[in-house]
């Protein structure tokens, strides 16, 4: 009687999720790009997929739009199975799509661009999306920079009102005044009850934005995080210069990883609290400070190690 | 553009018939039969058979059909390299009806065409003061849709197997030439005129229309056909493959 109540309660689990991908690998001859990934997004959560450039993410999205087959095991987008072209084709109408790579007909303007999707699939949201995200709309695609490209990509995305939207990489291009809008806006889609799949290779991006956080590494799915846990992981890239050539014993601390001496200037990636970081910066004589983003590589390798897998604490 | 460049290849070959419509006696009989039946050419002295061999012949059978190849070889490959394709099947549509839809996108080029080459036609014989059969134009044009289709679909069959577009384009490009090439030349000798019955060109034959009123509506039956076999097998691919 337990085991049964036990297994409906699996059974009602498994309709909730969103995106549930079970095992879910993709092979390229010798390449695995997906191997064995299991999670779940559940609705009306921002989850982040966070991971370094070229390690898979692309590809399981790609998987999940079904626009390529998995080697083996599953995945579900709104309850259709991935595998099932027709059910997969159904649930697409509550789905919107931001690639990375924005493959729009050129010489259309992106008005008529609009047009097209919106006769597949609807667009009562699409003047009001126009009032955030302005490409200009009566000129060809073909000659739209970068960020024009996103803010149409964006509007295609959300103007049929979809419960989910993934996004790859939905920041690129944008400059920093319209990605600070494209992460308000999120927020507020996940507010009014979407469900956002966000993927990206910018960790203070997904720190910022998300609520739950898969960290995919080399084709396989290391670590899933809450944000709380992931905001501790962060870093810092930081380079000081200083007037003269400095101690390195004295100078480093163990919150530096792959620190570099050069002459005067010390780099490094900095993971402890920023806080921190400032107070033992201010105790020496320093001529210049950088800080920035740290490259994502080297920071996955301090958290989860070399190996892919999480070390504890 | 196509129907600009026929009309300009139109008039002067309308210019250049009646200053020669008596070389043309003297050079069929100076050429081997052999040269004409690599062409399909006849009755060169007369209007029907002079547009027949000089336009149909070669511009509308070889060149407009290295053009529909080129076409729909591009159709599925360019999209699918350029990425416009995951935006496409981000709808709610099948990839069927994506190939359905692309082909059916055809009948612009080849109405234009068609309608715009025959009238140009049509007007010109008139302008020399020749008639010219106007059934047997319209059939000149509307049996060559089937034609100009299947190679069409070559193109489409190839477009969903080859991942280039460039690649995908050059070989459908190529294989309609030679497909022509083999109609053409296994017509020179009966034994091996058997060779073309899997040629395209073989089932439309534009001199027999224009010069002898001949309609083969079967063998436009069995264009049809080939094309919508075709058609079927780029999109049985197309739902297996990933894009």
């Amino acid at each position: 009687m337990c085991a049964r109540t036990q297994a409906a309660e699996t059974g009602s689990e498994k309709q909730t999720a969103t995106i549930r991908l079970d095992g879910l690998t993709k092979r390229y001859g010798e390449i695995i790009a997906n191997d064995d990934v299991s999670f779940e997004v559940r609705p009306g959560e921002i989850f982040g997929y966070l991971g370094p450039n070229g390690a898979g993410k692309t590809t399981t999205i790609r998987l999940l739009l079904g626009l390529i087959k998995p080697t083996s095991g599953s995945a579900e987008v709104l309850g259709a199975d991935v595998r099932d072209r027709r059910a997969l084709t159904e649930a697409k109408a509550e789905v919107g799509y931001l690639p990375d790579e924005l493959g729009f007909e050129e010489r259309l303007t992106g008005r008529q661009v609009l047009d097209y999707f919106a006769r597949m699939r609807g667009d009562e949201r699409r003047e009001e999306l126009l009032d955030l995200f302005r490409p200009p709309l009566d000129r060809p695609v073909e000659t739209y920079s970068s960020g024009n490209r996103r803010m149409l990509g964006i509007v295609q995305a959300f103007m049929h009102d979809p419960e989910l939207v993934i996004m790859d990489e939905p920041t690129s291009g944008l400059d920093p005044l319209k990605q600070d809008r494209m992460h308000a806006f999120v927020a507020e889609e996940r507010d009014a009850g979407k469900t956002i799949f966000f993927s990206s290779h910018v960790l203070s991006e997904v720190q910022h934005v998300c609520d739950r956080v898969g960290i995919v590494r080399e084709g396989k799915l290391v670590a899933l995080e809450n944000i709380d846990d992931l905001l501790e992981r962060g870093g810092k890239r930081v380079r000081v210069q200083f007037p003269e050539p400095v101690d390195e014993d004295r100078f480093g601390t163990s919150e530096m990883i792959d620190v570099e001496t050069v002459d005067r200037t010390v780099r490094f990636t900095y993971t402890g609290e920023p806080a921190t970081l400032l107070e033992h910066l201010v105790q020496f004589r320093i001529e210049d400070v950088d800080v920035g983003d740290p490259k994502l590589d080297d920071i996955f390798k301090h958290y989860y190690g070399d190996d892919g897998d999480a070390e504890a604490g | 553009m196509l129907v600009v460049v026929f009309a300009l290849l139109s008039a002067l070959y309308f210019s250049m018939f009646p200053g020669i419509q008596e070389e043309m006696e003297a050079f069929e009989e100076a050429f081997p039969a052999f040269m004409f039946d690599l062409f399909g050419i006849e009755e060169l002295h007369t209007i029907e058979g002079f547009i027949a061999a000089e336009i149909y012949s070669f511009f509308w059978v070889l060149l407009l059909g290295v053009y529909f190849a080129y076409v729909g070889a591009g159709l599925i490959a360019s999209d699918v390299e350029d990425r416009r394709m995951d935006l496409t099947l981000s709808n709610p549509v099948s990839r069927e009806s994506v190939v359905l839809q692309k082909a059916a996108a055809l009948w612009v080029p080849l109405v234009a065409l068609n309608v715009g080459v025959a009238v140009i036609v049509y007007l010109g014989a008139l302008a020399i003061g020749e008639s010219f059969d106007p059934v047997a134009l319209a059939m000149v044009h509307l049996l060559s849709v089937p034609y100009l289709l299947v190679c069409a679909g070559i193109g489409i069959v190839l477009s969903v197997v080859i991942e280039r577009a460039r690649t995908a384009r050059a070989v459908a490009l190529s294989l309609v030439v030679l497909l022509w090439l083999i109609d053409g030349v296994s017509r020179l000798d009966d034994d091996y005129e058997w060779i073309g019955a899997a040629t395209p060109s073989r089932y439309y034959e534009e001199t027999d229309i224009l010069v002898h009123e001949e309609y083969a509506f079967l063998d436009a039956g069995i264009l049809l056909v080939a094309f919508l076999v075709l058609l079927a097998a780029a999109v049985v691919v197309f739902t297996r493959r990933d894009v």
